[in-house]
């Protein structure tokens, strides 16, 4: 392992994933060096964070972090490699660097973020997954959460019409989160991907799955919002994906429904687009060059 | 004479048992000793009989009294055996002749002033009672209204020991209870033209009184969903003699016939709180074993609102009796089976905080909050019931709208017709109500017309509904076909009936 890549590994055990200043840090200095200048203490006092994060990656044990990864069977990229996926440097802060597990390749395929409540109704589990299903019948992969509701349906679509789909968790790779997801994730081990930014066994906290929707927004092409409701973390994906210039779409609900309020509230404000078939979610994010491959 | 016997009444559950009660007075030191395995108030009943002889300016024997209640091995519970006590002793020391006592039952409590007081049970009691070739029965004046309920046994009431001291030793009676001619219909205050708006839920309402299905309301709160089940027993049919008596009899156990009126056909409304527990929802008690909410319910509606708030094992217990139709309740003392046949209604709110629903922007709850909330219902009970609904709150112009919507009146009367025509098909089968066809009937005799069928093989095939999902929602097509007057479900019919399970969308 490169000097680079266990640095950033070290950094990735020690500082949560999204901070703008460590990754300006790591960004301007490069990762070996702000790891020496966090044992030299060099932050202390510019950083309130500083201390605890030196205090950690002190405690920092690569070797054994490497076994684990094996022991899961996981592989650990960082933004020098081949299968880096580059589209991720278009974030203000982009992950250290991912933990993959399963077919790395899906990650170079063109691809679509599919997002929603976890309580859909029966019609937007029905829509997350035919709109997943149409998406790997015409070559894109699906990318998501692992949650229940819209995220499960949407993998479900994709596995189903044998297209390839990447579950982004916000969790450790080894861990079943939520825990009643076990088929889906059983499923997703044998055709998909697999893809977190913090080491195995870290556990599932709420705010972890709001750092990780940047990931499923940077990572396609375009981030499908099916049902939302008016609070919902969905939104946050919408939101980190539209500040990035990816394409945000939402299908339109029933005002009377609480899962469609966050939906027309986007299209309302114009921040994502109307969609209402596979077609129109094509139109929006076809490029010249998948016309020309398509063709 | 030293030895006497007077017959009595004792209740298991619904059904009685003769008892005889022996008095025998002996020299010895004065002593009082009661057999027959009674219950507290039983055993309490020495002081109130003491007090009450001698408070009616009888004498007290001094002597070695013993009370034998038989057969000795029935438990005996509650007070009325006051009464036959104490007209035993009179018999025994000679104040009242053996003869005039036979042929006659008495029940009653004694006040400690030798007043009659109310007692519980007596309707079922006379009723039982009658079965037994007695020419009269002896009750307390505040029981009066119970015993015009019973034609197969003449009952003369008293208000105090010694009017009916007074009765058996001159045949002369304070005021003689004569059978009413029928049992009249009370007006109930409620009808369903005061709700406003709500055309599903009227429609799911109709529906279950048709067939007699269990009904689920979501809603948030304040939409309706308790105005509506209050006014089921305003549509469904008015209690026939038989029903009307077996209801009065459960109540009269209870002790809250009064509660209910005394001559009403209406079918019971129960809505027990849901912080009850599952004892005063099944019945039980450690003596007397008391029937609960769902046998008060028997014939009519049991209504349980905020039904996840409900201790799980509370609701759990319903599963048994809505099989059934009874319940069997197992104690040390006995067994005590009690009819629960009962029209089964829930309602819920969508979310722990209730505003999820509409745009839901004021709901505070979590998405696993959500997602728990209604999953405490699911299961085992919800396979029981057919229709699940939502009930939104009925907008600004149907508040305000001055047309009255359809009152109970018309509504009973096309549930009746209803009614008649499931009878009609049902003549040849073991059942009565659209509600219990079995699934086995339901896919050979009982079918759908074809177009209907297709459509839910089609919804089958696309797993959008299950195999118990399509059994139930034949049921409910054949409840519409019979409101709406079809020899045999459409296609409208079946798609209609689709459309009152639509609340399955909530139980993911």
């Amino acid at each position: 392992m490169t000097e680079e890549r266990a640095a950033r590994l070290s950094l990735l055990a020690c500082i949560e994933g999204g901070s703008h200043f460590w990754t300006k840090e790591v960004r301007e200095y490069g990762a070996p060096y702000v790891v020496e200048r966090l044992l030299d203490g060099f932050y202390g006092g510019k950083k309130n964070s500083a201390d605890k994060i030196t205090e950690h990656l002190r405690q920092v044990n690569i070797e054994k972090i490497i076994e684990s990864f094996e022991k899961s069977r996981a592989i650990f990229i960082t933004p020098d490699m081949h299968e880096w996926p580059s589209q991720l440097n278009d974030l203000v802060a982009p992950p250290f660097g991912l933990i993959l597990r399963g077919e790395v390749g899906l990650l170079r395929n063109r691809s679509l973020s599919v997002v929603g409540s976890r309580n859909p109704t029966s019609q937007g589990v029905r829509h997350a997954s035919e709109f997943s299903a149409g998406f790997a019948d015409l070559d894109w992969v699906v990318v998501s959460g692992g949650a229940f509701g819209i995220d499960t349906a949407a993998h479900n679509g994709a596995l189903a019409a044998e297209g390839g789909s990447i579950a982004v968790l916000g969790s450790g790779i080894d861990a079943i989160y939520p825990s009643g997801n076990e088929r889906l994730f059983r499923a997703l081990e044998e055709h998909g991907l697999f893809v977190s930014e913090v080491l195995p066994h870290v556990s599932a906290q709420p705010h972890r799955f709001l750092i990780r929707n940047r990931i499923i927004a940077a990572l396609s092409r375009g981030t499908l919002v099916v049902e939302a409701a008016y609070r919902s973390g969905s939104l946050r994906t919408a939101r980190e994906a539209s500040e990035i210039f990816r394409v945000v779409m939402a299908i339109p609900g029933s005002i009377s429904s609480p899962t469609s309020e966050g939906c027309n509230r986007l299209i309302a404000q114009h921040e994502a687009e109307l969609v209402t078939s596979v077609g129109d979610v094509m139109e929006l994010v076809m490029s010249l060059d998948d016309a020309r491959m398509d063709a | 004479m030293a030895l006497s016997r007077i017959r009595t009444i004792a209740l298991m559950g619904l059904e009685g048992h003769l008892v005889d009660v022996e008095v025998n007075i002996s020299e010895g030191l004065p002593s009082y000793t009661l057999l027959g395995l009674p219950d507290t108030a039983l055993s309490e009943s020495r002081e109130r009989v003491r007090s009450a002889l001698v408070n009616s300016g009888y004498t007290w024997p001094n002597r070695r009294v013993t009370v034998s209640l038989s057969p000795a091995w029935l438990p005996k519970k509650g007070s009325h055996f006051d009464l036959p006590i104490a007209i035993a002793l009179l018999v025994a020391t000679g104040e009242v002749s053996q003869d005039v006592c036979e042929n006659k039952i008495f029940l009653g409590e004694l006040g400690l002033d030798g007043s009659l007081r109310f007692i519980r049970g007596v309707l079922p009691s006379l009723l039982s009672a009658g079965k037994h070739s007695f020419s009269c029965a002896i009750i307390p004046q505040s029981n009066s209204d119970e015993s015009a309920l019973v034609r197969s046994i003449k009952s003369v009431t008293g208000s105090s020991l010694s009017s009916v001291v007074g009765f058996l030793l001159t045949g002369e009676q304070e005021s003689e209870s004569s059978p009413s001619s029928s049992i009249s219909t009370n007006t109930n205050p409620l009808n369903l033209s005061d709700v406003a708006g709500q055309s599903l839920a009227r429609e799911a309402l109709e529906i279950a009184a048709i067939g007699s299905h269990h009904l689920l309301f979501i809603g948030p709160p304040g939409a309706g969903k308790t105005m509506l089940a209050e006014r089921i027993p305003t549509i469904l049919p008015q209690l026939d003699n038989e029903r009307a008596l077996q209801v009065n009899a459960i109540h009269s156990v209870a002790g809250v016939l009064h509660e209910r009126g005394v001559l009403s056909t209406v079918p019971p409304f129960i809505a027990p709180h849901h912080t009850t527990t599952a004892t005063a929802m099944i019945g039980g008690g450690a003596h007397l074993v008391r029937p609960g909410a769902i046998s008060l319910a028997h014939q009519g509606v049991l209504f349980i609102d905020e039904a996840p708030e409900c201790n799980p094992g509370v609701l759990d217990a319903l599963r048994q009796p809505l099989e059934s139709g009874e319940v069997t309740i197992s104690r040390a003392a006995g067994t005590t089976i009690y009819p629960a046949k009962f029209l089964l209604v829930l309602a819920a709110n969508p979310c722990p905080c209730g505003r999820y629903s509409g745009k839901g922007r004021g709901c505070t709850c979590s998405s696993m909050q959500i997602r728990r909330y209604l999953q405490k219902l699911s299961g085992p009970l919800l396979d029981r019931v057919d229709i699940r609904t939502f009930v939104e709150a009925p907008t600004r112009a149907e508040l305000v709208s001055e047309n009255l919507a359809e009152t109970s009146e018309v509504v009973r009367r096309r549930v009746i017709a209803a009614r008649n025509a499931a009878q009609e098909r049902f003549k040849d089968c073991p059942w009565n109500m659209n509600s219990e066809i079995p699934p086995k009937e339901l896919r050979v005799r009982f079918k759908a017309e074809k177009s209907g069928m297709t459509f839910l093989h089609n919804e089958l095939e696309s797993e959008r509904l299950s195999a118990r999902g399509f059994h139930k929602i034949l049921r409910l097509a054949w409840s519409i076909a019979d409101k709406r007057g079809h020899f045999i479900p459409s296609r409208e019919d079946v798609e209609a009936a689709y459309r009152l399970r639509e609340g399955k969308e909530l139980f993911r």
